[in-house]
């Protein structure tokens, strides 16, 4: 339903993503992961159009959206990051001028302006003004405007920044209604739980390129058992990368993610247990621990052993 | 597209609809002006009239006569003579609720016949200038008049007096007095009359029909209510890229165009609009020809809307809605100035006038101009009419193509 191959967008000498490739089917949510700056939005913006890329091929639904961008266009639906509504039209009009604007027209339009006015919750306030709503509803509308035309394509730019709990929460059902309606969704977000909760599969992007994707299974895989483990405190930093190295021979999968005076990061199977060796090592090399934190496998340690990095930093 | 070039409207209008304040500051600020420019302009035409008041104590023949003086000819359209007492006329004048105030002192008549001193008292509003100076001026004029009479003819009027005294009124008496004025004049006429000086009095050449000051301004007045409009509403796409709809837009399948008409047919119902305000008022204020009314106001929009095409243009061209709105807003003015909203075109030099009409605005404000002042309707003609649809339709091409390479998509 979307394929993008080899997508190159530069800016100057700034290569702003980099030979990134992926395919999302039908019926099922894509989610591009990965911290601010990372290239998803200049990705979204190849795909819907708004930026030509420099090299590489997107596919909508069949049609080429640099050759075929009419067609292409036609089954694409975006729900941009920001509130992209007229504020000072009615919800109701809102959604009647982008069902327009994507070709819908007489009872057609009126019917599924009706459906999706019910869908995101706000039939009662069909006739105010979107000024006058609170940054949840206007969420809503913004995404109630997107899916209008019933796009098999739709593309979701961080639509949960900035909104309460609340209204995440039902954001995500509107998406999930959307996939299970049978369309493609691309879905970018810096937030590992989102992801974790809403996408099928997804690619982890980090500088211009995509470092992994799969399912969130086959990428928590990649991690197999291993745990996380952030120490803070001093760490001499020689000192203490030889003394980890010597554990090495009696703990098989550990391995520094990052290491600075400040902060240690390491990751190894059932940390729990070797946390007094590895204390000891530390004192050893003459550092020493002030707090530590432990997490299972998840999305973002992947990250954080793949980019030696915070996904939000 | 055509349908939604029509949404694209009623989504324009429905949202500029809101604004009702804007519409007042298009319309106030053009209104001001030229209600403060017309208002001076008319003020001057009306002629002045002056109030003589007279108190006439003598109430004679000859007192009757100087009073009727004051109202003879010309002097008569600009002194309204009233007769008063001595105490009324002193109480008004001393309000200053007259030009001047004339007392004719009783036994006026006999001083004149006898040749002995009389006085008039003539006490004129040091709070006018031009008028009391006339009443002073005709005064003397009447005074020389009265001096030379009675050399001439003084006891012809003694004997006219005294004949009215005795009631002395027989056809003798008449016919006798008539003879006797008769033949002093006609021993006189021939030493004024012919002249010794010969006055030729030369024919001024036809004067040109003098045109209505206040309404050569009203079309450059109706065209700073559009330009003001027109740069309004062109700072919308600006708004539109700041919320984010117009990124949206881009992304929907071949709609730019027609967001671009509709809006431009938007901008055409807001410039009608303005155009019917300000072309009623100015027709019913200056009696214009009613057939004249619906080619300005089908001028005057379709010009309003090929300037909100190229201030849409501008504005795009800039990398920031400050600097848009600033340098539309700074071009504003000299356009106004050139363009004859603060000056008519007419009144300014030749070659200021010229580049004046150069400008898109003062290119309007000429066409109009002519169409107010032509003997007929429809007076515009086709060049005109196609030069400002190549106007319009360039402005709007521009504006696409700065939708179209990258203004929509940041």
């Amino acid at each position: 339903m979307l394929t993008v191959e080899g997508l190159v967008k530069q800016y100057g000498d700034f290569t702003a993503v980099d030979e990134v490739s992926f395919e999302a089917r039908e019926g099922s949510v894509f989610g591009l992961l990965g911290p601010n700056g990372a290239g998803k939005s200049t990705s979204i913006n190849c795909i819907s159009g708004l930026l030509a890329p420099t090299a590489g091929q997107i596919a909508v639904a069949g049609h080429d959206i640099v050759k075929d961008g009419k067609a292409a266009r036609q089954s694409l639906g975006v729900v941009p990051q920001e509130i992209a509504l007229y504020e000072d039209l009615p919800a109701v009009d809102n959604l009647r001028y982008w069902g327009k604007a994507y070709g819908l027209r007489g009872k057609a339009l009126e019917d599924r302006v009706t459906d999706v006015l019910g869908h995101i919750g706000l039939t009662d306030r069909a006739g105010d003004l979107p000024k006058e709503f609170s940054g949840g509803m206007k969420r809503r509308l913004n995404f109630g405007c997107g899916v209008v035309h019933q796009p098999k394509v739709l593309l979701l730019d961080e639509p949960t920044v900035g909104v309460d709990p609340q209204s995440r929460a039902k954001l995500f059902e509107l998406v999930e209604a959307e996939r299970d309606a049978g369309a493609c969704v691309l879905y970018t977000t810096h937030y590992m739980e989102e992801a974790e909760r809403l996408c099928d599969s997804l690619a982890i992007i980090d500088h211009g390129k995509i470092i992994a994707q799969g399912t969130v299974a086959e990428l928590k895989s990649q991690l197999g058992a291993r745990d996380a483990l952030q120490l803070s405190g001093s760490f001499p930093t020689d000192a203490t990368r030889s003394a980890i190295a010597s554990l090495a021979s009696s703990i098989a999968d550990l391995e520094v993610l990052s290491l600075d005076e400040d902060v240690l990061m390491l990751t190894l199977s059932q940390a729990s247990q070797h946390l007094p060796g590895i204390f000891d090592a530390i004192g050893r090399a003459g550092g020493s621990v002030s707090e530590t934190s432990l997490r299972s496998p998840n999305l973002e340690t992947l990250f954080l052993l793949l980019t030696g990095k915070e996904l939000r930093e | 597209m055509l349908d939604f070039l029509l949404t694209s409207m009623r989504k324009d209008l429905s949202r500029w609809r809101q604004d009702k304040t804007a519409l007042l500051i298009w319309l106030g600020i053009p209104f001001l002006i030229g209600g403060l420019i017309t208002s001076m302009i008319d003020g001057g035409n009306g002629t002045p009239t002056g109030v003589l008041l007279i108190a006439d104590q003598d109430d004679t023949l000859l007192s009757g006569f100087v009073i009727g003086a004051y109202s003879q000819d010309q002097i008569g359209e600009l002194i309204v003579v009233e007769q008063v007492s001595v105490e009324e006329g002193e109480a008004r004048i001393n309000d200053g609720g007259a030009s001047g105030f004339l007392t004719i002192p009783a036994g006026f008549q006999d001083a004149f016949l006898n040749e002995t001193p009389v006085t008039l008292t003539l006490k004129t509003n040091p709070a006018q200038i031009i008028l009391p100076g006339i009443i002073e001026d005709v005064t003397e004029i009447l005074l020389d008049l009265g001096f030379y009479a009675q050399r001439l003819l003084g006891p012809e009027i003694q004997q006219i007096q005294d004949s009215a005294a005795n009631n002395l009124d027989d056809d003798l008496f008449v016919s006798n007095i008539s003879v006797e004025i008769q033949d002093k004049i006609s021993k006189v006429g021939p030493k004024l009359s012919p002249p010794l000086l010969d006055v030729v009095i030369l024919e001024p050449p036809p004067a040109e029909p003098q045109p209505d000051m206040a309404l050569l301004f009203l079309p450059g007045i109706i065209l700073m209510a559009v330009l003001f409009a027109s740069n309004s509403l062109a700072a919308d796409y600006w708004v539109e890229r700041e919320k984010g709809t117009l990124r949206r837009l881009v992304s929907a399948p071949g709609v730019l165009a027609g967001f671009v008409a509709g809006k431009a047919v938007a901008a055409l119902a807001v410039m009608g609009a303005i155009a019917a305000i300000t072309l009623l008022i100015g027709f019913l204020y200056h009696d214009v020809a009613w057939n004249k009314l619906l080619p300005c106001l089908l001028w005057v929009s379709c010009g309003g809307v090929g300037l909100f095409a190229w201030f849409a243009a501008i504005q795009m061209l800039f990398p920031n809605e400050r600097a848009a709105n600033l340098m539309t807003t700074i071009l504003l003015f000299p356009l106004m100035m050139a363009g004859g909203s603060f000056f008519p075109l007419a009144a300014l030099p030749d070659w200021i006038a010229g580049i004046g009409r150069l400008s898109p605005n003062g290119f309007i404000v000429d066409r109009l101009s002519g169409e107010l002042g032509a003997a007929e309707a429809w007076a515009i003609d086709a060049k005109s009419w196609l030069v400002l649809l190549a106007m319009t339709t360039g402005g709007l091409a521009v504006s696409t193509w700065r939708l179209r390479s990258g203004f929509a998509r940041k």
